[in-house]
């Protein structure tokens, strides 16, 4: 499922700043198929790498929206339709008392979908990564790697590392770990 | 506001440096004033990896003896608990204290109590996160862990309180071979079995997504390929990359947003089982707010006892500073003083509405036979957090365990006496009685916490206690940056 890249360039970085002044710069100078891989999410470096706001809170109304039509439809149909009972003269659509289910099932399909999609957007949504068995990058400790996939269409292996070298990257390395490139 | 800007004025600090109040740099405000800039969340001038190190310990080496005790004692307690469930199933539900009058006794108490704990948890994770307060990052992995913990003892009781729990599966609508037979969706009881189980799985699925980027670290920590293996399928692949990160922030701030209403409707359900009944006592429209704001107060006491422990067995000093400490502090004054505000309102309606019986059940409350708990609740949960009005009283370590104690038994006592002093006592006097827990109940109750430590213990072994990576994100830069040495960059090199 996870698009993953065997080949590619890492470099690293110290500190936050360093990382998105380099994020900016590669986005200028073309490739697509970059990533940063951080520890922590960097302010500012969704406009740095060029990313568009993330979709989920979208996906989330919606989901929002079925919560309230499935409880809204079930307590109806439970109440009005399937088994009516007279509970002192009120009417059987007693919405107010729908009001706390309908509430309850909003947020619960809405929570458990947005991050069950946000979790699978992560892996899909995204460019090839370097599979994080087999590449050890520090992103998870302390360091901010860049990452250059060799699916980028200006792919060169010689010019990407002298270009992840020029932008004052550390550790700057070819990965290449199933020999050769694939998506 | 910028999590990773570095401040030019942060120093390094020792944690017996720390004062409470910012570090004041004259002439450094934009206008050539003072600016005040806050005090380190972490201390000890703590490296990114000195974090990864610190926390992921706990997880990575055999348990210390300190561990083994307490976990034998949260065990011997989940045995006392394991032992009166199954006498109580066999035996039956006259070995409990509940009869008429008193039908709702410790098992409707020990329910709100456990819940109300839960809700500090959530509010740390999803409130203060709304709020930008950046020292919840320090607490908030545990609170919300406490939050489950809670969640899965309180699960418990209304369905051993059915008396029948075999048949607990009915509460559930689904359509069934008894007709079908619907539950009554009027019903507030009907509503809680909603309310709890989303409360119950929005938490862990708040705490898992946090947990994720930490379980990566983890996963890059250790060196059996096993554990790498599990760690990794637990993080599904977690790399750090931004263009993850994305969606992950966007979805972390929506589920925020949907605990925080959440947190709200789930205690004024609870406080729904009551308030839409007609007894006096429970038939008030304080209720929602004044359930809420108990349960958060309750919660944060439990989150100061366990913070303690963490501070004090797990070494957490330079990440659960004294300054948390006394933010926690703040936050039980502030909610004590609003129960305490709550308790007198009560008190205010009961003569204003001119209600005769809703006037005894009061009276009666504060001066009958059961002014003794009356007592406690009052002087544990609206006198006693006054002492935190002290700025030393709210940094000291022992000052703020007991409060933490002593307003958790003032916490159950509130529930004991909503419950029982409504119901001893209704509107006819013949039918008046009195309620008091057997041994059986104390049982179930003590055994109740057994589980949760036992819980709580168990997760301090296996996953990191502390958010790894939102520490690392509210951590100077410049203090905290790694640097480039041939042998890090070594290490680094294998692969």
């Amino acid at each position: 499922m996870t698009p993953t890249s065997t080949t590619g360039i890492l470099g690293h970085f110290y500190e936050p700043a360093d990382a998105l002044a380099a994020a900016a710069k590669v986005r200028a100078a073309g490739w697509t198929h970059f990533d940063f891989l951080t520890p922590f999410p960097i302010h500012g470096m969704e406009d740095a790498m060029g990313q568009k706001k993330s979709w989920i809170p979208y996906v989330t109304a919606v989901l929002a929206l079925c919560g309230i039509l499935f409880a809204q439809g079930l307590q109806n149909y439970v109440m009005v339709w399937d088994w009516p009972m007279n509970f002192g003269g009120k009417p059987f659509a007693a919405w107010p008392a729908f009001i706390p289910i309908t509430f309850e099932a909003m947020v619960f399909w809405a929570a458990l979908g947005s991050a069950l999609i946000a979790i699978i957007a992560g892996k899909m949504d995204t460019i090839p990564q370097p599979p994080p068995m087999l590449v050890k990058t520090g992103a998870t400790i302390d360091r901010f790697v860049l990452w250059i996939s060799a699916t980028d269409p200006k792919w060169d292996a010689a010019k990407a590392e002298a270009f992840v070298r020029s932008l004052g990257a550390d550790g700057v390395r070819l990965v290449d770990v199933g020999g050769g490139a694939d998506a | 506001m910028t999590r990773h800007e570095a401040s030019p004025y942060a120093t390094v600090m020792d944690d017996g440096q720390l004062t409470g109040r910012p570090i004041v740099v004259s002439g450094a405000g934009p206008y050539g004033g003072d600016l005040e800039v806050p005090e380190p969340l972490v201390t000890g001038g703590k490296k990114w990896v000195d974090v990864d190190r610190d926390i992921c310990m706990h997880a990575e080496q055999f348990p210390t003896k300190k561990w083994w005790i307490a976990f034998s004692i949260a065990l011997a307690f989940l045995g006392v608990l394991v032992f009166a469930l199954i006498t109580l199933f066999y035996t039956g539900m006259g070995i409990l204290g509940v009869n008429q009058p008193v039908g709702w006794g410790s098992f409707i108490i020990n329910f709100v109590f456990w819940i109300g704990i839960g809700h500090a948890g959530t509010l740390i994770s999803a409130v203060l996160y709304l709020f930008r307060q950046q020292w919840r990052t320090g607490i908030n992995r545990a609170a919300e862990a406490m939050t489950l913990f809670a969640v899965a003892c309180a699960g418990i009781f209304p369905i051993i309180h059915l008396g029948r729990p075999w048949f607990a599966y009915w509460l559930v609508p689904y359509p069934n071979a008894r007709g079908p037979l619907w539950v009554n969706f009027n019903s507030p009881l009907a509503w809680d079995i909603f309310a709890i189980s989303t409360y119950g799985l929005v938490s862990l699925t708040f705490w898992y997504v946090g947990l994720l980027p930490d379980l990566a670290t983890v996963r890059d920590r250790a060196t059996h390929p096993w554990r790498k293996a599990l760690y990794n399928a637990m993080s599904f692949g977690w790399t750090g990359s931004h263009r993850a990160w994305r969606h992950y922030e966007s979805a972390y701030m929506i589920l925020a947003g949907l605990a925080t209403p959440l947190v709200f409707s789930v205690h004024t359900i609870v406080s729904f089982d009551f308030a839409t009944s007609v007894m006096p006592g429970w038939h008030t429209t304080i209720f929602p707010p004044y359930f809420v704001i108990g349960a958060i107060f309750s919660g944060f006491a439990m989150v100061i006892t366990l913070m303690t422990f963490m501070r004090g067995y797990f070494g957490m000093k330079h990440y659960v500073t004294l300054n948390h400490m006394e933010a926690m502090a703040k936050i039980l004054l502030f909610t004590g003083m609003m129960v305490g505000f709550a308790y007198s309102t009560e008190f205010f309606m009961a003569w204003y509405s001119g209600s005769e019986w809703e006037g005894f059940v009061f009276k009666n409350r504060a001066f009958g036979p059961y002014g003794w708990a009356y007592a406690i609740m009052f002087t544990c949960n609206a006198i006693i957090p006054q002492i935190f009005w002290f700025k030393p009283m709210r940094r000291h370590t022992w000052v703020l365990f007991t409060v933490s104690i002593l307003v958790n038994v003032g916490m159950w006592f509130e529930r004991y006496v909503i419950v029982v002093t409504s119901l001893h006592r209704d509107f006819l006097p013949s039918s008046w009685g009195m309620y008091a827990l057997t041994a059986w109940d104390y049982a179930i109750l003590a055994g109740s916490f057994g589980l949760f430590f036992t819980l709580f213990l168990l997760f301090v072994r296996v996953l990191p206690v502390v958010a790894i990576s939102e520490v690392k994100g509210v951590m100077d830069p410049k203090v905290a940056r790694s640097n480039p040495t041939p042998a890090a960059g070594a290490a680094l090199q294998e692969a």
